[in-house]
């Protein structure tokens, strides 16, 4: 058990610092820098002495392998650098900025999950033809659309037209509502298709016809039986989902312009700010490996049989 | 048998006294739209959140939104008359040439912290401004030209001395750079200077909280009392607080706006005008007077070394249809380098006559010959060009696309690129890889143009010896002409010498000026008494909200 323990930890251990190295790499690659966007702006009219003193200051024309290495060594202490166009730390960017995302990304999963369960289900159960094709279909139209255009629209419709939610100055709930249903539908998307698809299959296994034999309805094996089988295929995807979600996030704050990780990746990314956006390529590498992980300890509980291999091969 | 007096009355005067009584509601009720209001809180939107506000730092629209409120300057320059007036600083004397001012401060101005604003705050901040702080990161200030020292006489006298003329100073002391500060906001680093929370001024506002990169609360100051004299009314702001909200999003404003969501908003595209006129919302649209919204050729590129290639540029560009098509009654055509409200414009229309017979017959001159794509080739060479589009100018990219459509008719290809901000700042100081630069700057003074051109500020031309470390071309009249511009003492010839400058710009088609580009801002029909400074900068003094 420690065994594994270990060496989950070590591959974690492995893929952030490969994540590290390789945006460190790219970024570099990139012409110009977050001090040249930053400082040479006309706005800012400074001369080129000024600029070249601004550069010495921050270490910017150092050679790489010390600037890879000085920014390795503070990383590992918990430093992540200095955000050249905040002018803030980044840790305390990150501080500021983690806790509306996570809270904005959680609730937007919920309502996804609700949102795709209810699809999968009245698919799967519609009595006619044609809407089960209709509402099967929907998940496409859902990913289709596009995020910014979807926050607009229902911007547009529920707050200047119905007038049903302000969107200046909102109470902290009524501040929520319009982006997390902006987020809640491409992340709804894949979930309600393999959702359908496997309850599709589970439905074939023997065990129900079992059930239906021994007189349960078939809404009642759906949500007893199939569904706990159903549900592995689904948690296989929470990698491919998280990713959805943190670029679904950058958008939709954007849209609506509260603040939150997302708006700090769309602005890092405009003015190359390499120390914020290296900070938010290690904290979704660590998301990653952690979903991962918990996809792993979650996995044999849904389903028994994961467990007694498991047990076997310890 | 009751008694109704009223219905005692004579019928005659039943009606006079019922048509005094609803006279005088109805004269109340105009009385209060013309009156102003107090109290309030006026929801402002503004597109991009403040980076830094170091008071020169307030060249950048968001940053002066807010430094416009919460500092006040030496002097106003009066935005009808662009005379530089009385503010902070009662009085002022100028030797002859230009290298010492003495300013008489106001009594009995005081800070937001209850510090008193006297010669020697006044002093620190523009030994800060003129001469910078390195080890603090504090930039010299765009506008300040040459100073050397300060000196305080008295405690309501300070003087200034400068190493050569400096002629544009008065002026500079009356630009949001020159917004006077507490000294103790000048002691930390300049980083520290993002938080809005941390600048104490002496304006009509006091910033009361601040979500970073969110939202920002300003509150009245109650015991504000030193306005100019002619900027509209005495004592405190009629609001009594202001919410700077950031909404990067453009519909997204203009619907709060039309929603009554918000109360006022900062930039509205030309193509969202309609809309918002439509609804009865007003369009305030501001100049900004300076150096116009323009192209810039990099002579050391040699496709565009040649007078006559960028003069045919010049007179292939049709900047009547650019305003027509992309923009609104509230961009004039350019006539000059710069707008014809600024001071030493000169009409040069003739100059920038679009002419495409022409534009043809210079190219032939020069040597071009028109290929089999339609493409000019000189020696084995494309005439092709390439731009960057510059993200803070109104529809630049269109204004570009449109402009390689109208290029495109004689025979000249401009592609036009986006680009991250990385390669486009990179590229943007090699004239190889960008022949052509828009640019635009807005400042009331002729300065202006030394701003844009001289090497070591803006170096739009990308001269030797600026902000291009390879560069080996060069214009030493014009860097002579932008010298003595900033350093000619007498305003009469100033003045001349501004008009030289653009004849001479436009004689030797540096630069194509396309329009006068405003600060546009809409706004609600219950807002009343916005003021702009003289470069368009928003000033809620005056502002008061009729009850809807």
């Amino acid at each position: 058990m420690t065994a594994t323990i270990a060496n989950r930890i070590g591959q974690a251990a492995l893929v952030l610092l490969l994540a590290f190295t390789a945006s460190f790499l790219l970024l570099q690659a990139l012409p110009g820098d977050a001090i040249l966007i930053k400082y040479q702006n006309p706005e800012m009219g400074l001369s080129p002495e000024q600029i070249a003193e601004i550069r010495l200051r921050y270490g910017a024309d150092a050679p790489l392998w010390a600037q890879y290495g000085n920014a390795l060594w503070n990383v590992l202490q918990g430093n992540f650098g200095y955000s050249v166009q905040a002018g803030v730390p980044v840790n305390a960017l990150l501080a500021t900025n983690l806790p509306p995302t996570l809270r904005l990304a959680s609730l937007g999963l919920l309502v996804a999950v609700l949102l795709a369960g209810a699809v999968a289900f009245a698919a799967t159960l519609a009595p006619f033809r044609w809407l089960r094709e209709a509402l099967q279909s929907l998940p496409s139209l859902m990913i289709a659309v596009p995020v910014f255009w979807l926050g607009i629209m229902l911007i547009q419709l529920f707050s200047f037209r119905l007038r049903l939610v302000p969107v200046i100055n909102p109470s902290e709930l009524q501040a929520l509502i319009l982006p997390v249903a902006t987020l809640a539908v491409p992340i709804a998307a894949p979930l309600a298709q393999i959702l359908i698809r496997s309850l599709d299959e589970a439905e074939l296994q023997p065990f129900v016809a079992v059930a239906r034999a021994k007189g349960a309805s078939r809404s009642s094996v759906l949500w007893h039986h199939v569904l706990r089988n159903a549900l592995l295929p689904v948690l296989t995807i929470a990698g491919v989902l998280f990713g959805e979600l943190l670029a679904g996030a950058v958008v939709t704050e954007t849209v609506f312009g509260i603040n939150g990780l997302g708006r700090v990746t769309e602005q890092a990314v405009s003015n190359q700010d390499t120390a914020v956006l290296q900070a938010i390529v290690v904290l979704a590498a660590a998301g990653f490996v952690l979903i991962n992980l918990a996809v792993d300890l979650v996995a044999p509980l849904i389903d028994p049989r994961l467990q007694r291999s498991t047990e076997a091969l310890a | 048998m009751s008694i109704h007096p009223f219905k005692m009355l004579q019928r005659p005067v039943q009606v006079a006294v019922t048509a005094l009584l609803f006279s005088s509601v109805s004269t109340g009720a105009l009385l209060a739209r013309d009156q102003p209001v107090q109290g309030g809180t006026l929801v402002y939107l503004e597109q991009q959140a403040h980076t830094n506000l170091y008071p020169p730092a307030g060249g950048f629209y968001p940053n002066s939104g807010i430094l416009n409120q919460i500092t006040d300057k030496l002097t106003w320059q009066n935005p009808d008359t662009l005379e530089i007036e009385p503010w902070l600083a009662e009085s002022w004397d100028v030797n002859s040439d230009a290298t010492e001012y003495v300013f008489k401060l106001r009594p009995g101005v005081t800070f937001s912290d209850g510090t008193p604003l006297d010669a020697a705050a006044v002093a620190k901040n523009f030994d800060v401004f003129g001469l910078g702080d390195k080890e603090r990161g504090y930039p010299v200030a765009e506008a300040i030209n040459n100073y050397e020292a300060s000196e305080v006489i008295d405690p309501l006298t300070v003087k200034f001395t400068f190493t050569a003329p400096a002629p544009g100073f008065l002026q500079a002391t009356s630009v949001i750079g020159s917004g006077i500060v507490a000294p103790s906001v000048l002691e930390g680093p300049y980083e520290e200077l993002g938080d809005a929370t941390k600048i104490i001024g002496s304006g009509p506002f006091v910033v009361e909280s601040e979500v970073l990169g969110q939202n920002l609360t300003l509150k009245a100051r109650e015991d504000y009392n030193w306005g100019p004299l002619n900027i509209g009314h005495e004592g405190r702001a009629y609001l009594d607080a202001i919410q700077f909200i950031v909404t990067p999003e453009d519909s997204v404003r203009i619907g709060a706006l039309l929603a009554g969501q918000a109360d006022f908003i900062r930039q509205i595209q030309a193509y969202d005008e309609p809309q918002v006129e439509a609804q009865g919302y007003l369009i305030h649209s501001a100049p900004t007077r300076g150096v116009n919204n323009n192209v810039t050729f990099r002579p050391e590129n040699p496709l565009v070394g040649d007078l006559r290639v960028r003069q045919a540029l010049t007179a292939a560009t049709n900047t009547e249809e650019i305003v027509s098509t992309l923009f609104s009654a509230h961009y004039p055509r350019a006539t000059s380098v710069i707008a014809s409200t600024a001071l030493g414009y000169v009409d040069l229309s003739d100059r920038l006559a679009f002419d495409p017979d022409r534009a043809r017959a210079l190219l032939d001159e020069a040597g071009w010959t028109v290929g089999a794509d339609g493409i000019r080739e000189k020696g084995g060479t494309r005439l092709e060009l390439s731009a960057y589009e510059s993200l803070p100018q109104p529809q630049n990219r269109a204004t570009l696309q449109l402009l390689s459509q109208q290029w495109a008719a004689v025979g000249v290809k401009l592609n036009v690129l986006a680009g991250d901000s990385g390669s486009a700042t990179q590229d943007n100081l090699d004239p190889l890889k960008t022949p052509i630069r828009p640019a635009m700057v807005g400042r009331a003074d002729p300065d202006v143009i030394k701003s844009n051109f001289y090497p070591t500020n803006r170096d739009s031309l990308l001269q030797k010896g600026g902000t291009n470390p390879n560069a080996t071309w060069e214009d030493p009249q014009l860097n002579e002409l932008l010298l003595a511009i900033a350093s000619e003492p007498d305003t009469d010839k100033r003045l001349d010498l501004t008009g030289e400058v653009q004849s001479y710009l436009l004689d030797k088609a540096y630069v194509i000026p396309i329009f006068e580009e405003p600060q546009v801002f809409a706004g609600a029909p219950y807002v009343h008494g916005i003021g702009f400074d003289a470069v368009g900068r928003p000033s809620f003094y005056n502002v008061w909200l009729a009850p809807r």
